[in-house]
């Protein structure tokens, strides 16, 4: 449980970052709760680890009618944000919560989890409903991605080598929106077996992301989720079967729509 | 009784030392010159070795050696793991440590490790416990066992072992062991029974999860003698198996058992034989400290276990026979299985007119069979409890009521062939039914449900002795080679102080090692406080009459006619004429003094056991769509002889109920079909962490123990026993599912819950 051995280099801005990327098998580090164990168990064995836990993307921000989330708020710096106070933005922080310990939280941060790119990882459920989309910079310049894309399979995305991401840009929901994040935790890592995250619009529809399930989270198409889910290609293993995974899905993806539901009610 | 201090509580002795991270476990301590190793582990679960390859390892920076089998000094060749610390020819598990690399630093060492390739033909894996025992099945060793265990056999044979038969059976060669207890006719008594219920119950390999993993540092003291520093539960069962691995003498070797992180009956000479090896083939200190995962994939968990069991009652609830056959996993593990036990424990603390039981041990390619706090109880207890639950509502009587009319009292004769020595089962029963949580059962909302269940654990015996000192400042010290493995140098304290008349801030324990300690055997069976406690406290009064003696020629009163209070010696009846321990002791230890050091010697051989007897409520709620299990709130009510320190007494009480909620809903070790480890770690390995535990309530039950000190006895295993079973039946009573395997995690109550 030695990591191989590497080096360490923290990135005072942007430019000087993507510069020590250049290396080849350089690393990016921010909470390292992901990264730290995978180098211990040498799965990864970055050649520099690139710390860029300094850098100014933290912390969330109003600009027009976008929330803007720097990717290096922590888990716990979730929870109190007053923007997401609204009913609508609630899954936020409920989903923020339920993530790890709360040493994980105070470590680890929301653009780490993306890029880790977990199939049972939590909020990217929550920023899918919600239409988030990522701003990723490489030397190369600067392109936009929406969580739809950017997550691909287990622990892959669309992020290249040389780039960051800078942003997470959350659109404001229409009033009369409520959000929320269910799941049923493995006992052990506190990963989601299955969670769903909903978002109830003002006009009573429901968007709808499941995680845990299968390779990655997937937004459900249309308004029948039970048979989106039947048609699901879902995971399996000897600790919880594809059969009650699914089952698993349907009630929390229930129980998320009933109390987004709810609190769109609640919501101006 | 009202000796002084007995029964109040008080902070644990070790505590500020490990709340503040000063005490030194056996990781810490500085050795110069150290060298570290690194296992390398098998990955297959049974396989030849054709090759170890360590050239590229060796050709690392910084890498002293590469060890396999025959690098190691071994004086033996037989296949436990002391005898064969490394792999020899076969492996049968996977994790199995086959060669160590030995860096100048830890992070070298594990550079290395990777690069050691051991070439294995593989050999079909037995994983499949029922298949294993079948006639003509595949063995899980190939290579014969060729010689018997050491002093770590006799250690656990410790608690009853029924005999050893073989009747006309078929069975594998992978049945090590089986164990046949019987009495009058089962068959015929449960087929007369009025009510007659069954099943078969599975229960997982559970790992120990200790804070501390498995550490030992060994080097040659320049006389030659080999010193070990370790992580221990017995460092006088250590030396011996120490000098059976390496054919010395016992005076060449020297064991010190350091402050221990946490065992729960999973470290017994593991690591030691692999630091030592090293440290003797390569004449420099070694350190290993194993890393979480090796310690999940190398060390000994409980075995899992298949029981079947049937039980019958009379209408009025009497019960009639028992009859059992347990299927005991014991992995590579060809010195001891819980076989024995675990098929006298079935019968319960209860009566039976009739038993038919019979435990086998049998090999497989799994792990190698390690001790865990009441091995062989807790399944037996899920077998049981569960039943007896089911029968209680077949008779429609109340679960309580059923067990106290069939509970053991002194005197009863127990399935092994023994009698019930002084147990508080009746009275332990009597306190949960009077709880007020048992009486809000008839009020429950949907899906919530309270269970019961019992279960004891029969104590141990050991012969022990300890040392009471006074100093000049008049202060304690009691010298014990016991490893305080559950708090109890703090019941020696209170043992010491009580027995002597000193305050209990006065006395301290320090822990002396096999070359310089009164003898105590390793820590587990429940039996420190009951069998080194007995000897503090025969220490202590030897201790008294020295004092007692002294204090006689100073104040010219005969002893008989003194006694001794909170530190001063006073003439009973005039508390005026004294004279305080601490001028007494001036007047002793000092050049020309005139009396005798007051220091006492004490020593114990109880004979009979001292069990101790727990019951559980449990409350809970079960998610009928997802299957999860909340639990609400437990109770454990244990009978402890007498709670020397009652806040210690309820720590182990909650401890234990924890451990039990662990089998219960959480733990489990799961290998695939070729018996490769899916949960080696703590991502996948579930312990019921803080937030998913109750509020525990401990009722503690005084039922003295004849021949403990004070009437105390060991009280660490039994609150474990019938936890699971406990929650297992609310759950049945919230739904009316019955779990027949554990843990009940979420998938398994969702299918049963369907079904
Ligand atoms: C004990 C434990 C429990 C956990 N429980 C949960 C849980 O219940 N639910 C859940 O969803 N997750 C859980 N996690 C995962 C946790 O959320 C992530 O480990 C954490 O958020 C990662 O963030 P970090 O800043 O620590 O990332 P790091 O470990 O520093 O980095 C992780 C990866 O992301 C890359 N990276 C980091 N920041 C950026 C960036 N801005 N741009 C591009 N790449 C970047 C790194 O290069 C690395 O590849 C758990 C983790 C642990 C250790």
């Amino acid at each position: 449980m030695i990591p191989a051995a590497t080096r360490y280099e923290r990135a005072s801005d942007l430019d000087h970052a993507l510069e020590l990327l250049a290396e080849p098998d350089a690393k990016a580090i921010a909470g390292g709760q992901s990264l730290i164990p995978v180098m211990k168990l040498r799965i990864a064995r970055p050649s520099v680890v690139v710390d860029i836990s300094r850098l100014e993307f933290r912390g969330v921000d109003v600009r027009g009618d976008e929330l803007h989330i720097g990717p290096l708020t922590t888990w716990d710096e979730l929870l109190d944000v007053p923007e997401f106070g609204r009913p609508a933005l609630a899954a936020i922080p409920e989903c923020a919560r339920g993530i790890g310990d709360l040493q994980l939280r105070n470590m680890g941060t929301i653009g780490g989890g993306l890029a880790h790119a977990d199939p049972a990882s939590d909020m990217p459920a929550v920023l899918l409903t919600l239409g988030a989309a990522l701003e990723l910079r490489s030397p190369d310049g600067e392109r936009t991605v929406p969580v739809a894309d950017f997550i691909l399979g287990p622990f892959t995305s669309t992020l290249a080598d040389r780039e960051l991401i800078t942003d997470i840009a959350v659109p404001t929901p229409l009033p009369g929106s409520g959000s929320a994040y269910v799941s049923v935790e493995h006992p052990a890592s506190g990963f989601a077996l299955a969670g769903a995250a909903a978002l109830v619009g003002p006009d009573g529809g429901a968007r709808v992301a499941v995680t845990g399930i299968a390779g990655r989270p997937f937004l459900l198409a249309g308004d029948d989720h039970r048979t989106a889910l039947e048609t699901a290609d879902v995971f399996g293993d000897r600790f919880a079967s594809a059969e009650y995974r699914r089952e698993l899905a349907s009630v929390v993806v229930r129980r998320a729509v009933e109390r987004a539901s709810q609190r769109a009610k609640e919501d101006s | 009784m009202s000796e002084p201090y007995i029964g109040v509580s008080r902070p644990r002795v070790d505590a500020p030392d490990k709340v503040t991270g000063a005490t030194r476990y056996a990781a810490d301590g500085y050795v110069h010159g150290l060298l570290h190793a690194r296992l390398v582990l098998s990955t297959e679960a049974h396989a030849r070795i054709r090759a170890v390859h360590r050239e590229d390892a060796l050709a690392m920076p910084g890498v002293v050696a590469v060890l396999v089998a025959a690098d190691l000094p071994l004086a033996t060749t037989g296949t436990d793991r002391t005898a064969e610390p490394l792999a020899r020819e076969e492996v049968v598990f996977a994790g199995q440590p086959v060669a160590m690399v030995i860096g100048e630093t830890q992070a070298a060492a594990e550079d290395a490790s990777e690069l050691v390739f051991v070439e294995l033909d593989s050999l079909q894996p037995v994983v499949d416990l029922e298949e294993a025992m079948r006639p003509g099945a595949a063995l899980a060793r190939l290579v014969e066992e060729a010689e018997g265990g050491g002093d770590l056999e006799s250690i656990h044979a410790g608690v009853d072992h029924g005999r050893a038969d073989a009747d006309q059976e078929q069975l594998s060669g992978n049945v090590l062991d089986r164990v046949h207890r019987t009495n009058g006719d089962a068959a015929a008594a449960i087929d007369a029974s009025d009510s007659v219920v069954s099943g078969t119950f599975r229960t997982p390999w559970v790992y120990q999860a200790y804070i501390e993993p498995q550490v030992s540092t060994a080097w040659l003291e320049p006389s030659g003698t080999l010193v070990v520093s370790t992580s221990t539960q017995g460092s006088f069962v250590t030396r011996s198996e120490l000098a059976r691995a390496f054919g010395l003498s016992l005076d060449r070797i020297r064991v010190v058992a350091e402050p221990l992180g946490g065992a729960f009956g999973g470290k017994f000479a593991l690591v030691e034989p692999l630091a030592a090896g090293a440290a003797l083939a390569l004449r420099r200190p070694v350190r290993l400290v194993l890393t979480r995962r090796e310690d999940f994939q190398a060390t000994n968990p409980a075995s899992a276990q298949v029981t079947h069991l049937r039980v019958g009652a009379r209408k009025d609830g009497t019960f009639t026979g028992i009859e059992a056959r347990m299927l005991v996993d014991r992995g590579s593990n060809a010195g001891w299985g819980v076989e024995g036990i675990t098929s006298s424990l079935v019968a319960g603390p209860y009566r039976w007119q009739a038993h038919d039981v019979v435990g086998y041990g049998i090999q497989t390619n799994r792990f190698t069979f390690g001790a865990y706090r009441a091995p062989g109880a807790p399944t037996a207890a899920f077998a049981l409890e569960s039943l007896l639950d089911e029968l209680a509502q077949a008779l429609g009587l109340d679960p309580i009521e059923l067990r106290l009319k069939n509970a053991v009292v002194e005197g009863d004769m127990g399935i092994g062939g023994n009698p019930f020595p002084t147990i508080g089962a009746v009275e332990v029963l009597e306190q949960v039914r009077d709880h007020p949580l048992w009486a809000a059962r008839s009020t429950l909302p949907d899906d919530e449900g309270i269970g019961v269940a019992a279960g004891y654990w029969p104590g141990g015996n050991e012969p022990a002795a300890a040392v009471c000192r006074v100093d000049t400042d008049g202060t304690m010290t009691v010298v014990t080679s016991a490893v305080d493995m559950s708090g109890v140098d703090s019941g020696f304290v209170v043992i010491a102080a009580a027995a002597f008349g000193l305050s209990p801030d006065k006395v301290r324990v320090v822990h002396a090692d096999t070359a310089t300690g009164p003898y105590a055997g390793a820590s587990g069976g429940s039996k420190v406080t009951y069998t080194v406690g007995r000897a503090v406290e025969g220490a202590a009064r030897a201790a008294r009459v020295k004092v007692l003696a002294a204090a006689s020629q100073e104040l010219e009163i005969a002893p008989d006619d003194l006694e001794v209070v909170d530190g001063v010696v006073r003439a009973v009846g005039a508390p005026g004429r004294s004279i305080t321990v601490e001028e007494l002791a001036k007047k002793t230890l000092r050049f020309g003094g005139r009396y005798e050091p007051i220091e006492g010697h004490g020593g114990s051989a109880q004979t009979v056991g001292a069990p101790s007897v727990a019951a559980h409520l449990s409350h809970v709620r079960v998610d009928r769509e997802t299957g999860e299990v909340e639990l609400l709130r437990h109770v454990v009510a244990q009978d402890v002889g007498r709670a020397l320190n009652p806040a210690l007494v309820e720590g182990q009480m909650r401890g234990g109920a924890v451990q039990g909620i662990g089998w219960a809903l959480f733990e489990q070790l799961d290998h695939d079909e070729d018996g490769h480890l899916l949960t080696g770690s703590f991502l996948d390995y579930a312990v019921p962490v803080a937030e998913r535990v109750p509020e525990i309530d401990t009722l503690i039950v005084e039922v003295p123990a004849p021949d403990g000190p004070f009437g105390a006895k060991g009280i660490g295993e039994a609150p474990v026993v019938a936890a699971a079973p406990a929650i297992a039946n609310a759950v049945a009573a919230a739904t009316g599912a019955r779990l027949h395997e554990l843990p009940m995690t979420p998938a398994r109550v969702w299918r049963a819950l369907r079904s």
